[in-house]
């Protein structure tokens, strides 16, 4: 069936990111009365294209001839003069398992939300969103040129924006919506230079185009060839830029601080935000262009540095998570670490490693976020751990969901597919030849993780309900418990296919095929790694459990490690003051400098702008007001002289269109005289 | 160039006009001469085709709104109809003058002497190109006039009445349209001209 | 006398003319007559071009002319629409009138 589908992929292809987007397009038409309707064309619009992105991932099962299934199309986007913009799609196995990942949960999260949002008064604007961002997040994933790629990539930052002010009546909300559409644009910044630098070394933004791609050898040789500020090479700029772009869009130190306030969103957005849209699209990137960060043997600037960043995040964010109370909150800074696991994967060559955390990863986490959503639904809304507890009674089925995800994320043995990846990503680490500090960083988070998740899991569903606290929690209705279901099944299932023993995803990656392998642990050290990662979970376990096995029922009382940790606990509990120092390094001189220019264009713009004359006379008469400041028959007159012109002022600057044009008029007549004169 | 060189003066003077009347009837209506007259002056140009169009969109369709919506916000008293402030006609000026000297400059500068031959518009090929190369463009310029009357219906009718109420929140217009606080103030979309009889 | 010159002059001049009275006019309305002689003067480059240019058979000139001719049609009806609406609400079509988002 594969065979004879392939003359008609690249219609599929593009057919898998634009049903959503028309699916938006339709739903912005409609009215909101008719969620329903938009639901529907939501959920019809995604499945299609989940079955397109399956039966794409089926094609590329067979692999190329050297090296794994790649097709790629060129199409012209515009022409000037000899410059050709070109964008196209790309399929290969790493594309091929990114647009089944990212439709798949996405279509479960789909349908959880037609549960979860039922009473939302904006129900199909809701789903409109929502099938944007899938949109261009599968367009992200199938782009076969950095600019198509960057376009998308913006689609998303928009709809994540959308998604995130939801509730845009909620200040809090509105202001997360703005600072992730900013901090991601601090990133966005610097992908657009790297992109640009890219382009002015190559010629080219498509990723392959048989032999002239940005990734292939031609380009790829001219980029190491070329050295630039500080003895870097162009290419290793160029990624270093586009890692910040990453770092933006996935959550990385120090532009991670957007993620956990993304929180504010309705909880399936939170969901479609760690697992499968938008956090994701930064390691894709960096995944995508790895031969360029590549470029240059396996311990380049630009990876060392993916591979610290990581480690740095990784080890920040399981840190922060311990000390928070924020049921998602905790989730959201867990994301940010898991983030972290993959860019040291990344960093360390293991981009297999990096890809499989990442899609397990969005199975683990959709469901623990979807089980949270679940709680807070069946709590009232509240989100407060400390005031949960013995919840795995009322929410018996929740809690069951939750725990498949809670141990995929702290990495329980053998069963669960976070357990393999992460051990993946530690073994990718620890033979790198550029240093063990991302290593020794990666095991520390690894640690804390199963800490944090051991203690969240006690807090919320073990022991007795404290007082005060949440008054009769009852459980969702099934078309949010289903999802729950099938993404706990997907959690662990898809751990066979990346064992040691028989590592698939791996191997389709290279476009080789793989075997069993029985003795895989034998090499390598891998015995080690494993006894190290059964040693982590344990120990991270077992002090979570010592520590939170028998809290206070009173909801109030403080947490048992914050009086051992006295101010260090309340340093991780502000996320270790990092949105204070923006505050201060940053947003405070800005805010002083916007005033400043306020002042400077009232003081002295305005007048200006009611043309100098204006202004030398309302200066004469201030200094002949000065010089008489007696009982002055001139003053009075002067005076209200003086107020006159003020007024005519302060009009320059009232929002009138006229003057505004007329001083735009001045500025253009101005050059062009200078033009004629020069 | 007999003909251009007659009628060049004359479009001069009518837009001086249009742009100048203190009445803005006076002012649409000198519009409306300009543009017959630049309708003539293409089919002077050899391009008869485009004159036409040029009457029947311009002045049959355009000036003839343009005069409608001035009949229809006449304000009440004829006297507060100032054309233009005092003081914005030096910033104007300011601002045209050196646009023309470095147009005229550039003109002036480059333009060499073209070849004289006759050409006459070919009709035909119009609508070859039409149909074929600009095809999309046809579309496109379709699908934005159904648009554009859609809008002009939804903007400039009696916001009240329910059928274009349901439309508009259909298009995801906003309650603004008859929200409650335009409601206070009725206002008519098609108010008398004031009787000054 | 080159016809191209006068052609272009005339059109430089229609161009300023409606510049000013879309900086200094102060009916919307009228603003509107500003912009239309605007986009006259830019018709008239292209016919000119056409008319004493080099020949050209996929006829650019013209094209252009027609589409935007049809352009300028649509933006006038949905222009005036626009000042109907503002004129409900401040019962004035003085340009400078709607200033409620100043500062």
């Amino acid at each position: 069936m594969a065979e004879a589908l392939t003359p008609h992929l690249p219609a599929l292809l593009w057919g898998i990111p634009l049903l959503p987007m028309l699916a938006a397009a339709a739903i912005a038409f409609l009215p909101n009365a008719r969620g329903r309707i938009a639901s529907k064309l939501a959920l019809g619009a995604l499945g299609l294209s989940c079955v397109l992105a399956l039966l794409a991932a089926a094609c590329t099962l067979t692999p190329g001839e050297d090296g794994p299934f790649r097709l790629s199309t060129v199409v012209d986007w515009f022409t000037f003069g000899s410059t050709r913009l070109q964008v196209g799609v790309l399929l290969d196995p790493m594309t091929a398992a990114m647009i089944a990942m990212v439709t798949f949960v996405a279509l479960w999260i789909f349908i959880y939300s037609t549960g979860y949002m039922a009473d939302e008064k904006r129900f199909g604007r809701f789903f409109g969103f929502l099938s944007l961002f899938c949109g261009a997040m599968l367009m992200v994933v199938l782009a076969n040129s950095l600019l198509l790629l960057f376009v998308a990539w913006e689609l998303v930052g928009l709809a994540s924006y959308l998604l995130i002010g939801f509730y845009f009546e909620k200040p809090s909300a509105a202001a997360a919506a703005q600072k992730a559409f900013i901090t991601t644009r601090v990133g966005d910044m610097a992908f657009f230079l790297g992109m640009i630098w890219l382009y002015r070394q190559t010629g080219t933004l498509l990723f392959y185009d048989g032999g002239d791609g940005l990734l292939e050898s031609g380009a790829l040789a001219s980029l190491a060839g070329t050295t630039t500020l500080g003895g870097l090479t162009v290419s290793a700029a160029a990624a270093l830029l586009l890692l910040v772009g990453a770092m933006g869009k996935s959550g990385q130190v120090p532009l991670h601080t957007w993620l956990p306030d993304a929180m504010e969103g309705p909880t399936p957005v939170s969901a479609l935000i760690h697992a499968a849209t938008m956090v994701a699209a930064g390691v894709f990137l960096v995944a995508r262009v790895h031969p360029i960060f590549a470029n240059g043997g396996d311990v380049t600037t630009a990876l060392t540095a993916t591979a610290w960043i990581g480690g740095i995040t990784a080890l920040y964010a399981a840190l922060v998570a311990v000390a928070q109370y924020d049921f998602k909150r905790i989730l959201a800074y867990s994301t940010v670490s898991q983030l972290g696991f993959m860019m040291v994967a990344l960093g360390t060559g293991g981009v297999g490693a990096a890809m499989f955390h990442l899609i397990a990863h969005a199975f683990f986490k959709a469901l623990l976020f979807l089980s949270a959503g679940s709680v807070i639904h069946g709590c009232h809304g509240e989100q407060d751990i400390r005031k949960m507890g013995g919840l795995s009674k009322p929410l018996r089925r929740t809690f069951l969901a939750y725990s498949i995800g809670m141990m995929a994320l702290a990495g329980f043995p053998f069963l669960f597919s976070g357990f393999w990846s992460k051990e993946a990503i530690l073994h990718s680490a620890e033979i790198w030849p550029g240093g063990k500090g991302p290593f020794a960083l990666a095991v520390a988070a690894a640690l804390l993780t199963a800490f944090y998740m051991t203690r969240q899991a006690l807090l919320v569903f073990f022991g007795k309900p404290r007082q005060p606290g949440v008054e009769h929690p009852h459980e969702s209705p099934s078309v949010m418990l289903v999802p729950l279901y099938v993404l706990a099944a997907g959690a662990v299932l898809l751990s066979i296919i990346a064992t040691p023993f028989w590592p698939w995803f791996e191997k389709w990656l290279h476009g080789e095929v793989a075997h069993f392998h029985g003795g895989a642990f034998g090499e390598h050290g891998a015995i080690f790694l494993l006894i190290l990662s059964l040693a982590l979970v344990t120990v991270g376990v077992g002090a979570g459990w010592a520590v939170y096995r028998r809290v206070s029922n009173d909801s109030g009382a403080p947490d048992p490690l914050s009086g051992k940790l006295g101010p260090l606990w309340r340093f991780l509990e502000n996320a270790m003051g990092f949105d204070a120092l923006y505050q201060k390094a940053i947003i405070g001189p800005l805010a002083r400098l916007a005033s400043l220019i306020d002042a400077l264009e009232r003081g002295l713009m305005v007048p200006l702008m009611a043309a100098g004359e204006t202004v030398l006379k309302a200066f004469g008469r201030l200094t002949g007001a000065g010089d008489e400041r007696g009982l002055n028959a001139g003053f009075d007159g002067a005076c209200s002289g003086l107020k006159r012109r003020a007024a005519g002022a302060s009009r320059a600057q009232a929002g009138r269109i006229q003057p505004y044009l007329r001083t735009i008029g001045l500025g253009v007549a101005v050059l062009l005289v200078l033009y004629l004169w020069l | 160039m007999i003909s251009l060189l007659i009628l060049a003066p004359l479009i001069l003077l009518a837009a001086l006009g249009a742009v100048w009347k203190a009445r803005p009837v006076h002012a649409a209506l000198l519009l409306a001469l300009t543009l017959s007259l630049g309708g003539a002056l293409y089919i002077a140009l050899g391009a008869g085709f485009l004159g036409l169009v040029q009457f029947m969109v311009y002045v049959g369709a355009v000036a003839v709104l343009i005069v409608f919506a001035l009949l229809i916000t006449r304000p009440r008293d004829e006297t507060e109809e100032i054309a233009r402030r005092p003081k914005s006609v030096l910033p104007g000026l300011l601002c045209t003058l050196p646009l023309v000297a470095v147009l005229l400059y550039a003109v002036g500068r480059n333009v060499a002497e073209p070849a004289a031959e006759a050409k006459e518009l070919p009709i035909e090929r119009i609508g070859e190109l039409l149909f074929t190369t600009h095809a999309p463009a046809v579309l496109a310029v379709a699908v934005l006039l159904t648009a554009v009357m859609l809008g002009a219906a939804l903007f400039a009718r009696e916001p009240k009445s329910f059928g274009v109420r349901r439309l508009a929140s259909a298009l995801g217009a906003t309650e603004e349209l008859g929200s409650p606080q335009s409601a206070d103030k009725p206002a008519p979309a098609f108010q008398n001209p004031p009787t000054t009889k | 006398m080159n016809p191209l010159a006068i052609l272009l002059t005339l059109s430089a001049v229609l161009f300023a003319l409606g510049l000013f009275a879309v900086l200094t006019r102060r009916n919307a309305i009228l603003v509107l007559v500003g912009i239309e002689l605007m986009l006259n003067a830019a018709n008239l480059n292209f016919i000119g071009f056409w008319r004493y240019g080099p020949p050209d058979p996929q006829l650019t000139g013209p094209m252009f002319v027609l589409f935007g001719i049809a352009i300028a049609a649509a933006e006038a009806a949905v222009g005036l629409a626009i000042i109907l609406m503002v004129f409900r609400h401040t019962r004035s079509t003085d340009l400078n009138a709607p200033d409620s988002l100043h500062g």
